[in-house]
């Protein structure tokens, strides 16, 4: 019993710097909807900057500890967001993990560089090498008790409780008890809705930031008596707790927190009770990993997302799209052809070796090109597979099997690993899929790789390079070359694969997984497929690799060098197998580049290396696609001044186009962006002719002393070079209700994200209450007084009814009003408004307007989805808001019920207002022809 | 395939066919022997400085510009001058200790590399087929067998049908008075490098008539444990008769032979403990590390700086001059580039004044010497095994005492 409790109470500590970084990655991960790799970097650098500081510069230690904790790691926390995560929201998912990954090798090197600089400007710095045993913030050696038998604690343990306890009350506190709070919890259930709230979730994720990196900042500095100096540590810590945040589901603070706590502590009683598994080699090592991965597939599966892609990033306007072969190819067979070229005519035999290597390395890299290129997926187990299978190969070459066989039979290993491994990538996506695929690349380093047999301990396995006849590839010359021409192959090969049918079929379950499976593509085969033909070509290359080597051994890849690689590879470009060329050329090139020609210093290269992941908020899709569509965009535009065309599009190459995402599911998504195909193609059709808009309503016969609550003139909008509206006019007065009617897909939804500010008009006039607010953000939007009620219910599902109120009504009697009229929520306050009928959160949305009315509400759809006698209830709202003197924008499909409440009705067809006139004449004849779409253009 | 790409491809793999016969006749010995003139003999050396892990081995370097500048400070090996390029820095990464083996052949045109010390010899493949001399800390299996790789004080990596060397349980053994009815508890970190310590150590601990009570490699290795109760308890109760085992033998890191120690120590454990890595009087500069390995005994297999031989006096002037003077710390890593390069220049002078690496190889094959820091060395023998001689320290108040001196012990055979 005594050491069941000793194992629980000491598991607490490990488990209580878990639960301060799991925490932090919530937080960060709410706020910008990424997962933070480069988490445990940031403390290792708080405990490097403690270090230096009190045992260097010999600073008192409370006080230091403060500083970092309270002041620069937030700090820290508010520039990387600024810098860099508040542009990388908006990309997709794959270039988010990227850039954390680059941080996480820049900031610890930034660090030592720092110290290295201070060094040499004569500050009294400590060295950062071999430190152990280092001070913490209470004394040193650490004071020890016992108080009860067998179960002992010592001063650094208890400091880290209470300062864990401390931050945990804080937080709790800041959490549940502050308007800051409330307003983090509402940007973590549902950003868009708190901005359309008129509260600007940048600010928020700021400040989320700052929350996370303090965090992080505590834990280094609590956590450097007993993991020293070594970033590796940090981060590898930073993995085992992100086993906390996925219990917390990446939205829960308290859950990560309870987590990560239970975390140090089953870690604890299994390295106390695990003996069961003593015959098994890294058994005991893998048990966080085993946590992580077996929490992963549990609550991956309850989650309601069957995507298993990262994030449908939309792949760019191909620039080249429709060229000819010889334009799309033709640079890169001359640079291929020079590159062959140059083995036998310029080249040093150590340059000849290093782009022999980068070609072997460009090999493996293409297998990111199937898997995430092609699959939207980030494996980050590459490098399992590379070692699987050159392990094999070598296994079976000392065997005396021939190289090519054991290549093949490499290969066909990796292939199976990528089978195993693609098993949760069926039903996981995202970031849970990379940090699973991460925690079986730690599981097959620290378990299967550890397998005497097949590993050969230290010494590995020779792969000595292939001889086929008179081809000896021995000669770094010889090598290069062939591997100039098994790139030109596999390119080939990889495009053609992206062109063929089960290319297709891979981009449609990447797009639209249910459509896909609607229309006979099997998502399972299709995931299942990609995964093991990447992990074999991965295999492949990783043989050849091993070859230019001479030699595997088990820990020549681990699972940190397939993080590096994705980062190398996507800053590069993944969506093309010959951008995998490149960034392994760049990859074995740069080091030496840089060391001969810019600096001796070795933390420069990898801060360069690290701080590229900035790069991509710029160019999601890397330096080979970017440079060239930079150049033909400039080029473009160039011709477009001389010709005096018609403007370029807005949305600059490059750059992504918001997410063309389906609409969203029922609960909580808001704005949905409009699915690709429901917006119109503006095809052939001209613009009509100037239509009669509701406008000219206003001001034709109407008084003119009231300018419009909100009024659109000749807005032009849509997605990407897609316009959707084509100059629309409308205008609703305070205390008028107008009514939008118009069938699917004629962009009565991107109205409203026009009239919201969601969506910034490419042309045209928004202006509020008479001042022109066309160039508004959302927020200053909802500032001005214009509500959007968004498709499907403007609630926050995650937070309580008396949350939701309270973040709309500051007034406690403002509050008690709503609870009055509205017993049904009173008698539920603290119940998740997600559990509400769908009736009853279309009055949560609703209640707080009528306690203080907006000067313009725009509603899409309120009706959707509701029971008739729900419907009437909510009109009759609507029509009290009306009448409180709030300007009404009603969107809907179905005419019957709101045209009796509307003041105004405008037709929106295909883009346009195609009529627009008071209720009294509106007929059914010209309701159906607004909505058949005959007649009424003309 | 289109028909411009058919011809490049078809001429590609004819120049592919062709190339063979250069690479195949590029194999014939070089007229000059590469980096050695008239005056000269120019030297790199790989070193794994900057880690991931705040792991560090740079003063290898500092050890290994001692020694040459002493070497031309006496007038050279046979006339020429020693050229130490420094040491390239690998990371730890096995990619970048290629890169840098390749970068000081084929660019720098070392004639040897000398010290090499890292976690991974990725290089070692290249180094051997290029017949670079190549000397280093033989803790890893290349320094066993290739022809032109040489462990400093020999090859540490026993393999079956080897020998094993009895340095730790001898030295154990004198410090506990004879090993006989002596029980001791081995620990290791639970991976394959683990296991095998546990298994060569567990053969040597009983060999030398030691009861090994507890043997097992059950440590998490990549994420330390922040609690080690379970393992001390475990250890605490292996001994006859449920008892403590009189000696614990850690075959771990630094950070985590820290965890364990405080531990032990707390648990009230008053037996003899011993690990192999904690001889840094860097450690004692942190009073947490001191109070941890206070009584601890560290096996090293060089002579312990607090020795007073002429040899050891050289060693501590000749580092001093190469630090410009200041009294450094002084640490194993330093002890491994100082005598890597020793080797290396015993090797090259036995060779003669016509050095090229057929005569440094010949002169290696007969090589022998005695008395150095590391022992008694002899060539090819080092190449397959330990030189085989150690010495135990005993931290005590804050110094580094010699508990068992340094000498050299037979090996045992190793299965």
């Amino acid at each position: 019993m005594g050491d069941l409790l000793g194992f629980v109470l000491s598991g607490l500590v490990s488990g209580a710097l878990y639960a301060l970084l799991a925490t932090g990655l919530v937080l960060s991960s709410s706020a910008s909807g990424l997962f933070n790799f480069a988490h445990g970097a940031t403390a290792y650098l708080c405990a490097l900057a403690f270090y230096e500081l009190h045992s260097g510069f010999g600073w008192p230690a409370v006080p230091t500890a403060l500083l970092l904790v309270c002041v620069v790691a937030p700090g820290l926390g508010w520039g990387l967001d600024r810098l860099m995560f508040r542009k990388l929201a908006g990309v997709g998912e794959t270039a988010q993990i990227v850039a954390t990954i680059g941080l996480l090798v820049a900031l610890p090197a930034a660090g030592l560089w720092v110290v290295e600089l201070l060094e040499r400007a004569g500050a009294p710095v400590q060295p950062a090498e071999n430190q152990f045993g280092l001070p913490g913030v209470g004394p040193s050696p650490a004071v020890s008790w016992q108080p009860l038998d067998g179960v002992g604690i010592d001063s650094d343990q208890l400091i880290t409780w209470i300062a864990t306890a401390l931050a945990a009350a804080g937080l709790w506190i800041l959490m549940r008890h502050t308007r800051l709070g409330l307003r983090l919890r509402a940007a973590v259930d549902n950003r868009a809705l708190t901005e359309l709230r008129g509260i600007s979730a940048d600010r928020l994720s700021s400040t989320a930031w700052m929350l996370s990196s303090g965090l992080a900042g505590l834990a280094g500095v609590l956590a450097t008596p007993l993991l020293g100096l070594s970033a590796h540590d940090y981060t590898l810590f930073l993995f085992v707790s992100a086993t906390a945040a996925v219990l917390g589901r990446f939205a829960s603070v308290p859950l990560a927190f309870a987590g990560g706590l239970g975390l140090g502590v089953l870690q604890n009683l299994v390295a106390g009770y695990a003996s069961f598994a003593e015959d098994i080699t890294g058994f005991r090592t893998a048990v966080p990993f085993l946590i992580l991965f077996a929490g992963l597939l549990v609550l991956g599966r309850r989650r309601r997302r069957a995507a298993g892609t990262a994030a449908a990033d939309p792949p760019p306007a191909e620039y080249l799209a429709g060229k000819g072969w010889g334009r799309r190819w033709g640079a890169w067979l001359v640079a291929g052809v020079l590159l062959g070229t140059a083995f036998y005519t310029v080249t040093t035999p150590f340059w000849s070796g290093i782009l022999a290597q980068g070609l072997a390395i460009g090999l493996v890299f293409m297998s990111f090109t199937v898997v995430t290129g092609l699959g939207a997926m980030v494996s980050l187990a590459q490098g399992t597979f590379v070692t699987g299978s050159a392990l094999v190969a070598g296994l079976l070459m000392s065997h005396g099997w021939p190289f090519v066989a054991a290549a093949a039979a490499g290969t066909a290993a990796a292939a199976l690993l990528g089978a195993v491994v693609a098993l949760p990538a069926l039903r996981l996506g995202g970031r849970s899929l990379a940090l699973a695929t991460l925690a079986l690349a730690f599981l097959a380093d620290q378990v299967l790789f550890q397998l005497g047999w097949l590993r050969n301990g230290d010494t590995g396995w020779e792969i000595p390079r292939p001889v086929a006849g008179p081809v000896d590839l021995g000669d770094d010359r010889a090598m290069g070359l062939a591997l100039v021409l098994l790139s030109g192959v596999l390119v080939a090969l990889l495009t053609r694969l992206r062109g063929s049918r089960w290319g297709r079929a891979m981009l449609a379950v990447r797009s639209a997984p249910e459509a896909a499976a609607a229309s006979g593509v099997s998502v399972v085969r299709t995931k299942l497929l990609l995964f093991t033909v990447s992990a074999g070509l991965a295999g492949f290359g990783g043989v050849l690799y091993a070859s230019y080597n001479t030699r595997i051994t088990a820990t020549d890849f681990t699972a940190m060098t397939g993080l590096v690689w994705l980062a190398v590879v996507v800053a590069a470009g993944v969506r093309r197998p010959q951008f995998a060329v490149v960034a392994g050329l760049v990859f074995a090139a740069a080091p030496h580049l840089l060391t001969t020609y810019v600096t001796e210093s070795a933390h420069l290269p990898v801060i360069l290396f690290g701080l590229a992941g900035l790069a991509l908020a710029n160019d999601p899709d890397g330096y080979c696609a970017a440079l060239p569509s930079r150049l033909a965009a400039r080029r473009a535009a160039k011709r477009a001044a001389v010709t005096g065309a018609v403007p370029s599009p807005r949305v600059a190459p490059g750059t992504v186009p918001p997410a063309l995402a389906a609409r969203g599911p029922a609960t909580g998504t808001v704005p949905a962006p409009l699915v690709a195909g429901e917006g119109d193609r503006p095809s052939a059709r001209t613009a009509g002719p100037c239509v009669v808009g509701a406008g000219d309503t206003g001001t034709g016969g109407g008084p003119r002393e009231v300018p419009s609550a909100l009024e659109l003139s000749g807005v032009r909008a849509g997605y990407g070079g897609a316009p959707v509206l084509h100059g629309v006019d409308l205008a609703v007065r305070g205390g008028e209700v107008l009514v939008l009617l118009g069938p699917n897909g004629a962009g009565k939804s991107t109205l409203c994200r026009v009239a919201a500010g969601l969506l910034r008009p490419a042309g045209g006039l928004v202006r509020v209450r008479g001042e022109d607010a066309t160039r508004d953000a959302t927020v200053a939007r909802a500032r001005r007084g214009v509500r959007l009620a968004p498709e499907g219910r403007g609630i926050f599902a995650g937070l309580s009814i008396d949350d939701n109120l309270a973040l709309q009504l500051t007034a406690a009697e403002d509050r008690d009003a709503v609870y009055a009229r509205f017993p049904a929520l009173a008698a539920r306050r603290t119940v998740a408004a997600g559990s509400l009928s769908g009736g009853e959160q279309q009055l949560l949305a609703l209640a707080p307007l009528l306690q203080r009315p907006p000067a313009v509400l725009v509603a899409d759809e309120p009706s959707l989805g509701l029971a008739p006698r729900v419907v009437d209830e909510v009109f009759h709202l609507l029509t009290e808001l009306r009448d409180h003197g709030t300007a009404l924008l009603l969107v809907e499909e179905k005419a019957a019920e709101v045209l009796g409440i509307a003041d105004t009705v405008a037709y929106l067809a295909q883009g346009e207002i195609a009529w627009s006139g008071p209720r009294s004449e509106v007929d059914r004849e010209r309701l159906a022809e607004a909505y058949l779409g005959t007649g009424v253009r003309r | 395939m289109p028909r411009p790409l058919r011809v490049i491809a078809a001429t590609f793999a004819l120049l592919l066919v062709t190339a063979c016969n250069s690479a195949s006749s590029g194999g014939t010995a070089p007229s000059s022997v590469r980096g050695v003139t008239a005056d000269s003999i120019r030297v790199g050396g790989i070193v794994s400085m900057t880690t991931a892990s705040g792991y560090s081995k740079k003063d290898t370097d500092l050890g290994a510009r001692a020694r040459y500048d002493r070497a031309n400070a006496e007038g050279g090996i046979n006339g020429r001058r020693i050229e130490y390029l420094g040491a390239e820095d690998d990371g730890q990464d096995p990619a970048r200790n290629l890169a840098a083996a390749r970068r000081l052949v084929q660019q720098d045109k070392v004639f040897a590399v000398s010290p090499m010390s890292s976690v991974t010899f990725a290089g070692a493949g290249f180094l051997d087929a290029q017949k670079v001399p190549t000397v280093g800390w033989g803790t890893l299996p290349s320094f066993c067998g290739p022809a032109h790789l040489y462990g400093f004080n020999g090859c540490l990596v026993p393999t079956p049908g080897g020998t094993l060397n009895q340095t730790w349980p001898e030295g154990l053994a004198a410090v506990l008075g004879g090993a006989r009815g002596k029980s001791v508890a081995l620990i290791a970190g639970d991976n394959d490098a683990g296991k095998f310590g546990i298994r060569t150590f567990t053969q040597g601990f009983k060999a030398a008539g030691f009861q090994v009570a507890y043997a097992k490699a059950a440590v998490p290795a990549t994420s330390m444990p922040s609690d080690w109760s379970a393992y001390t308890k475990e250890i605490l109760r292996s001994g006859p008769g449920g008892r403590a085992p009189d000696a614990v033998v850690s075959v771990m890191q630094t950070p985590y032979n820290i965890g364990l120690f405080t531990a032990l120590k707390r648990s009230g454990y008053k037996g003899v403990i011993s690990d192999p890595t904690d001889y840094d009087p860097g450690l004692l500069a942190k009073d947490a590390t001191k109070q941890a390995l206070d009584g601890v005994h560290v096996l090293l297999q060089f002579q312990p700086f607090e020795s007073d031989s002429p040899a050891m006096r050289q060693f501590k002037a000749d580092i001093r001059k190469a630090a410009g003077g200041k009294d450094v710390p002084l640490n194993m890593h330093a002890m491994t580039g100082y005598m890597s390069a020793d080797l290396f220049l015993s090797i090259a002078a036995k060779a003669g004044k016509d050095l090229t690496v057929e005569s440094f190889q010949k002169a290696a094959a007969g090589f022998s010497d005695t008395g150095t820091l590391v022992g008694d060395r002899a060539e090819p023998k080092g190449q397959k095994e330990s030189f085989g001689c150690g010495a135990l320290v005993r931290l005590k108040n804050g110094r580094y005492e010699v508990a068992v001196p340094f000498r050299c012990y037979p090996p045992i055979p190793f299965g």
